[in-house]
């Protein structure tokens, strides 16, 4: 990390690294200035090293989610399982849901966003760099708090939706609920600010000439994401603050012998829970909606459709949370209204299929390992989405809610949707984030072990539910799964073995990543003939972005940069990528001040799993939090964003020196 | 909050910059803010509908009429209100970089706010020797929650003004003070408004 | 109108129905949520297989439509495509479709829903309250049943075949789901609510079901059957449950075990009619020991074949089997011989006695019952010595 950069050009002379004073803020903590080493990555601001640490931290708690439903899946293989008892059964589905939707597939679209938007939108950062960065330490800190319920008592056992009073302290004696609930609070914390943070960048810190309507779709797509986010992270943050009052403090929100309605939790929960949905696979489908026209050779059929379709999910998002509680007793008027909005959210959806579809007609497909994944995504979301129409029939959903049937089909939208768009990322921003090739090799074992196994652990699901075995059952008995060869059992065994093949497809990218970094082929400037912005800089690309700003005149910019259409309409490239860089380099921006590193963040943010420690177990604890977050929050507030002009030792200039600062956004 | 509010805004480091095209024409920082108190507002919305569910449900303990004093609670919401008033006037005399003011202003503000939060605990601790305990009932639970989250944010907003109070004095500051103080007069105008509506859903319309 | 439609598909119907079969679904799975056995679940039932008909040939479309791109447009050296950005009038068209399916299928739904709300045509009450981990099934009196005081029971919920039967369900601690999938869909049943649901059975026979939401340790182990008779078969089993006590011979093994039963298992469990050796009545108090307040009523259990929450069969695997296999016809008169000496599972009865939280994950080790106030959830550790468990299996074996 350096506090001062200069273009790195062959023309501009070398950066040379100087020695830097740091300021400090009360006199405390000297402003960190190591440019290499931990210390680079735990104090900074970049957009990109934080996107690359949301990354890591999910694919951490992605091992261990999957472990989870491991033993979960081997518990279930057999009738009677006994690798798991009741109780450690019941933490082991919590963990694995909570896990995979707050701790994994959340982050990972965070990354992907942090890292992609401002390189999407021609900026230098996003706009609040050291918000970012206390975004990503409260979500590691809220993911560690989660997980350490697990040694010290118990997790949480009441299911990630946590229904009351299922919730409650007789029910849940152990302190695994605590953990949880404080847990997700910190997280929404992360959430939140991430979610601030970003909707500030996309609508403030575009290039010039990026309207809206030229913004990259994934940008779009994450965009709508956070406004989802805005909105949802409220209402849970009073449900779980409801629920920790209950557990903590004695309140009676949920306890029904004073009269409270346990529904409360069930709308609050679902208010966010079904927006929630929609931000785990919007992220994936702005992906895939980016791979699929590059490796087309074609832009996005129906752009401004697929744009609107997303935000109209995003708001009809709003509007269909109880079809969650179809079974819950709302009367006959709301299930049906419900029922109603559940199926309007289809069409929107239904439109991105198509437009995916057409957007391989016509085209010149490249199947590398991205666009296998994004086709797979095609294919297995759609069967996500139709089971889901099915049930968005209230009468058929009382015969298929809490079944296997709708572990299926979440599991083709979650895995199916989300999961392989985030597997078409990896793949193909990963020479522009760490500037290595993924072995397509690798990748295309890696694909089709995941795409098999996740049909051979989902699809008997669809059976197994129809046939009447419920969900979250520790156990599941010879004595109601049927006869003949093709019993419950038989389909209960295929779906544990499915999901030793997925385990084995993410192990075999595990890999892929190890032996990338070890002897990956460096990566081309222009890998893949790619079309939007963040191609149009080096790979990785340099701490600052851009050299300069580049002005945006199309969508698909760096596409329409390369290739003209000559007079029979065919098209032609008329510049490399390399070119396009050294014309940017060569016009590059001079004296770039780029946001520096911070203590704060990291200090703030550990403030607050230990008040949450201490509300669980002792008040002094939560206190002595309290007064962390506080003196975090004043070092903040007094630190300037860049370090003073006095910080920057000036290096060894060299020609004129232009007195001019350039912004950073 | 305050993290947020003085976060330097990045497109406003820069000095004199011609490249930026695209923007919503409203500063990071005030957009941010905007944005935050959306957010916020959802906060608030589910703790009223949470009150407003179970505002009725005493199975043991006061009723709501049994223990509000309206004209009390009406005086310490008139004076919330005041501090909106001189929040503006800090607010301006800041744009005009008149540190006095400023600092009058501020200091006036916080005094207000602390005067609302002192009626709250004073509130509280009368309901409390009535037999309002947290965990009494449904209504005193979901009463306690919501006006002690609105307290919560009154408090940080003490906070951020005192802390503002002292950087005016100190002088030396990252980024526009008169900014600053415009986003906390935002937050703490949007605080007020969430008291007036829970003021009138709670203690002005009956059970 | 859905008739027409239904009409329509049927072929459909029958062909994708045979397909999935071919392709591998079990047979007699007994909580198949395709095979209704009641004109609620019919409905249910009319109302989906269309649209699972529909879901899968637009599935179908779409896959044919991928797999068509992907082998006719790979790169064989073709140029670069015009960029064509979109065709609005095909979008909008495409748009349109979807939406016009999902408008009729709306319709239908709407009507079914409201359908299937209907209570005004009940014919008979039943109250269904769930509580961790098993069920109670309390009948109202209804002279028009022979029900002339109130009936309780547990596990097995009786109905009569052909009756539309309203039940209105609760929970004494957390929200368990009342799920028959042969004769209805499910509805949660919520503590401090009271919601219904409409069952009715075509014919006499047995119908399992499992609860559906997760109510804590045990909420697998938390399953009922649904059992409907004729109605005179019914009437039979109206009568038996509301016979007087009838206490066991002097002198005979099972009249030991009533003692050992006032001893120990009356202060949770109430049989009807029980006196205690002065002659006053035993009065179970269930809500002093059990969290939730209450335990299954013994009063007829060899009359069910099922025991703790139906995770247990009372009755061993072959008598178990002769019940469930038995045609219409004959269901009635095996179920109402009710579980014999002959037929009884003495090894799971036994064990269940000899320590029941072994056999079942429930809270019941006092160290741990702090939060409950030393209350159980569940059924705890007796300490019954082998002698007077084997009392007390007599004792039971004459509930009937």
């Amino acid at each position: 990390m350096t506090i001062s950069e200069r273009p790195t050009s062959h023309i501009a002379l070398p950066f040379v690294e100087v020695p830097v004073t740091a300021s400090t803020t009360f006199g405390v903590l000297k402003r960190p200035v190591s440019t290499t080493g931990w210390k680079s990555w735990v104090f900074t601001v970049d957009h990109k090293k934080i996107g690359i640490m949301y990354g890591a931290t999910a694919m951490f708690f992605f091992v261990v989610g999957g472990i989870e439903a491991l033993l979960i899946r081997l518990q279930l293989a057999a009738p009677n399982g006994k690798v798991l008892n009741a109780d450690v059964y019941n933490q082991m589905f919590t963990m694995h849901a909570t896990t995979m939707v707050f701790l994994f597939v959340m982050p990972m679209a965070a990354a992907f966003a942090n890292y992609f938007i401002p390189l999407q939108i021609g900026a230098r950062d996003v706009a609040f760099p050291r918000l970012n960065a206390f975004g990503l330490w409260a979500l590691i800190f809220g993911g560690i708090f989660l997980n350490l319920a697990w040694f010290l008592g118990g997790a949480a056992d009441g299911g990630w939706f946590m229904y009351a009073p299922n919730s409650g302290p007789v029910f849940s004696p152990t302190h695994g609920v605590d953990f949880w609930a404080f847990g997700l609070q910190i997280a929404g914390i992360a959430s939140l600010s991430g979610a601030i943070n970003l909707i500030v960048t996309v609508l403030n810190m575009r290039a010039p000439g990026m309207s809206l309507m030229r913004m990259p779709i994934f940008s779009w797509m994450a965009l709508v994401v956070q406004f989802l986010l805005l909105f949802a992270v409220p209402v849970i943050t009073v449900a779980l603050f409801l629920l920790m009052f209950q557990r903590n403090y004695g309140a009676t929100f949920f306890d029904v012998s004073a009269g409270a309605d346990p529904l409360l939790w069930q709308h609050l929960f679902w208010i966010f829970g079904h927006p929630e949905v929609y931000i785990l696979v919007l992220p994936s489908f702005g992906i895939v909606s980016e791979v699929l026209p590059v490796f087309s050779r074609k832009p996005l059929f129906g752009y401004p459709f697929v744009v609107f379709s997303g935000a109209a999910i995003g708001f009809v998002g709003w509007g269909v949370w109880a079809h969650h509680m179809f079974a819950s007793g709302l009367g006959p008027v709301s299930v049906a209204v419900f029922s109603v909005t559940t199926m309007l959210i289809a069409v929107p959806t239904g439109v991105k299929i198509v437009n995916w579809t057409l957007t391989l007609w016509g085209g010149k497909l490249w199947f590398t390992t991205a666009m296998k994944f994004s086709i797979g995504l095609i294919v297995l979301f759609t069967i996500g989405g139709l089971s889901g129409v099915t049930h968005s029939v209230a009468p058929s959903d009382t015969q298929q809610t809490d079944t296997y049937y709708i572990v299926a089909h979440f599991h083709y939208v979650l895995f199916g949707g989300a999961v392989l768009g985030l597997f078409a990322g990896f793949y193909y921003w990963w020479p522009k984030i760490f500037g290595k090739m993924l072995s397509e090799r690798i990748g295309t074992w890696n694909f089709w072990l995941m795409a098999i196994g996740l049909n051979l652990t989902f699809g008997p699901m669809h059976i197994l539910g129809l046939q009447g075995q419920p969900r979250r059952m520790y156990i599941w008995t010879e004595a109601r799964s049927g006869e003949g060869f093709f019993n419950l059992g038989f389909w209960n065994l295929i779906s544990s073995i499915g999901s030793f093949v997925i385990a084995l497809g993410v192990l075999l990218f595990l890999v892929n990543v190890v032996h990338t970094a070890r002897k990956g082929v460096v990566a081309p400037l222009d890998p893949w003939d790619a079309r939007s912005l963040e191609w149009m800089t080096t790979n990785p690309p340099k701490e600052h972005n851009f050299d300069a700003i580049p002005t945006v005149h199309h969508l698909d910019e760096f596409f329409h940069r390369k290739y003209k259409e000559d007079e029979n309409g065919a098209m032609i490239k008329v510049m490399s990528a390399e070119e396009i860089l050294t014309e940017q380099e060569l016009a590059a921006d001079e004296h770039i001040h780029m946001p520096s590193p911070s203590y704060w963040p990291l200090v703030l943010a550990l403030g607050l799993p230990i008040i949450a420690y201490g509300v669980i177990f002792s008040t002094p604890i939560a206190v002595f939090g309290g007064i962390i977050v506080l003196f975090g929050a004043f070092g903040w507030g007094l630190e300037p964003a860049t370090a003073k002009e006095s910080d920057f030792d000036s290096p060894t200039h060299s020609g004129d020196q232009s007195e001019e600062v350039v912004p950073v956004g | 909050m305050a993290d947020l509010a003085v976060d330097k805004d990045m497109s406003h480091s820069a000095h004199g910059s011609s490249t930026h095209g695209s923007s919503a024409g409203i500063s990071n920082v005030k957009l941010g803010m905007w944005l935050f108190l959306g957010s916020e507002c959802l906060l608030f919305g589910g703790l009223i509908s949470t009150y407003m569910l179970y505002r009725g449900r005493v199975s043991q303990g006061p009723t709501p009429s049994q223990v509000f004093d309206i004209p009390f609670t009406s005086v310490s919401s008139f004076v919330l209100l005041m501090s909106s008033l001189t929040m503006v006037l800090a607010v301006s005399s800041a744009a005009k970089k008149d540190d006095r003011g400023t600092t009058l202003w501020l200091t006036v503000t916080a005094l207000l706010g602390a005067t609302f939060v002192g009626g709250q605990v004073y509130e509280f601790t009368a309901f409390k020797s009535e037999g309002l305990g947290f965990g009494t009932s449904l209504f005193s639970s979901s009463f306690y929650a919501l006006t002690g989250f609105h307290g919560v944010h009154v408090t940080v907003g003490i906070i951020m003004l005192m802390a503002m109070v002292g950087i005016v004095q100190r002088g030396e500051f990252p980024g526009s003070k008169a900014e600053t103080i415009e986003m906390i007069g935002l937050y703490w105008h949007f605080v007020d408004i969430v008291w007036i509506v829970i003021f009138t859903l709670i203690y002005l319309i009956p059970v | 109108m859905l008739a027409s439609v239904l009409r329509r598909f049927r072929s459909w119907i029958l062909a994708s129905g045979t397909a999935v079969a071919l392709t591998g679904c079990a047979t007699n799975a007994a909580q198949d949520t395709w095979k209704p056995k009641g004109p609620n679940a019919a409905k249910i039932d009319n109302l989906q297989k269309p649209i699972f008909a529909v879901a899968g040939v637009i599935g179908v479309i779409v896959f044919a439509a991928v797999i068509y791109c992907v082998i006719k447009f790979r790169d064989r050296g073709q140029p670069i495509p015009r960029q064509t950005h979109g065709n609005p009038a095909l979008e909008i068209t495409l748009t349109i479709i979807p939406a016009l399916i999902l408008a009729v299928v709306g319709v239908f739904t709407v009507r079914s829903v409201f359908d299937l709300a209907k209570t005004s045509d009940t014919e008979m009450i039943i109250n269904v309250t769930g509580q961790q981990w098993w069920w109670e099934y309390d009948y109202p009196v209804q002279e028009q049943f022979g029900i002339t005081q109130p009936i309780i029971t547990s596990g097995q919920l009786v109905i009569p075949a052909g009756t539309k039967v309203l039940l209105r369900g609760t929970s004494r601690d957390v929200i368990h789901s009342f799920w028959i999938p042969a004769l209805n869909g499910k509805r949660d049943v919520v503590p401090g609510r009271v919601q219904t649901n409409r069952i009715e059975a075509d014919k006499p026979g047995i119908y399992a079901g499992q609860c559906t939401e997760f109510c804590g340790l045990s909420h697998a182990n938390m399953r009922m059957e649904a059992i409907a008779l004729s109605k005179e078969d019914f009437a039979k089993w109206v009568a038996n449950q509301q016979t007087g006590y009838v206490a066991p011979t002097d002198g005979t093994l099972a009249k030991e075990g009533e003692t050992v039963f006032l001893n120990q298992c009356v202060r949770c469990h109430q049989v009807n009619g029980l006196t205690r050796a002065d002659g006053t009545p035993a009065i179970a108090a269930a809500d002093e020991n059990v969290w939730s307040g209450s335990a299954p009523n013994l009063t007829h259990l060899m009359s069910r074949n099922t025991f703790a929450g139906a995770m247990f069969d009372l009755a061993k695997p072959s008598c178990r089997k002769e019940v469930w296999e038995s045609d219409s016809a004959t269901f009635g008169g095996k179920y109402l011989a009710g579980v014999t000496e002959d037929c009884l599972n003495q090894s799971a009865l036994r064990d269940w006695l000899r320590n029941a939280p072994a056999m079942k994950p429930m809270y019941a080790n006092p160290a741990l019952l702090a939060p409950t106030d030393g209350k159980y959830r569940g059924m705890p550790y007796l300490g019954l010595s082998e002698l007077d468990i084997e009392k007390l299996v007599a004792y039971l074996l004459t509930r009937q």
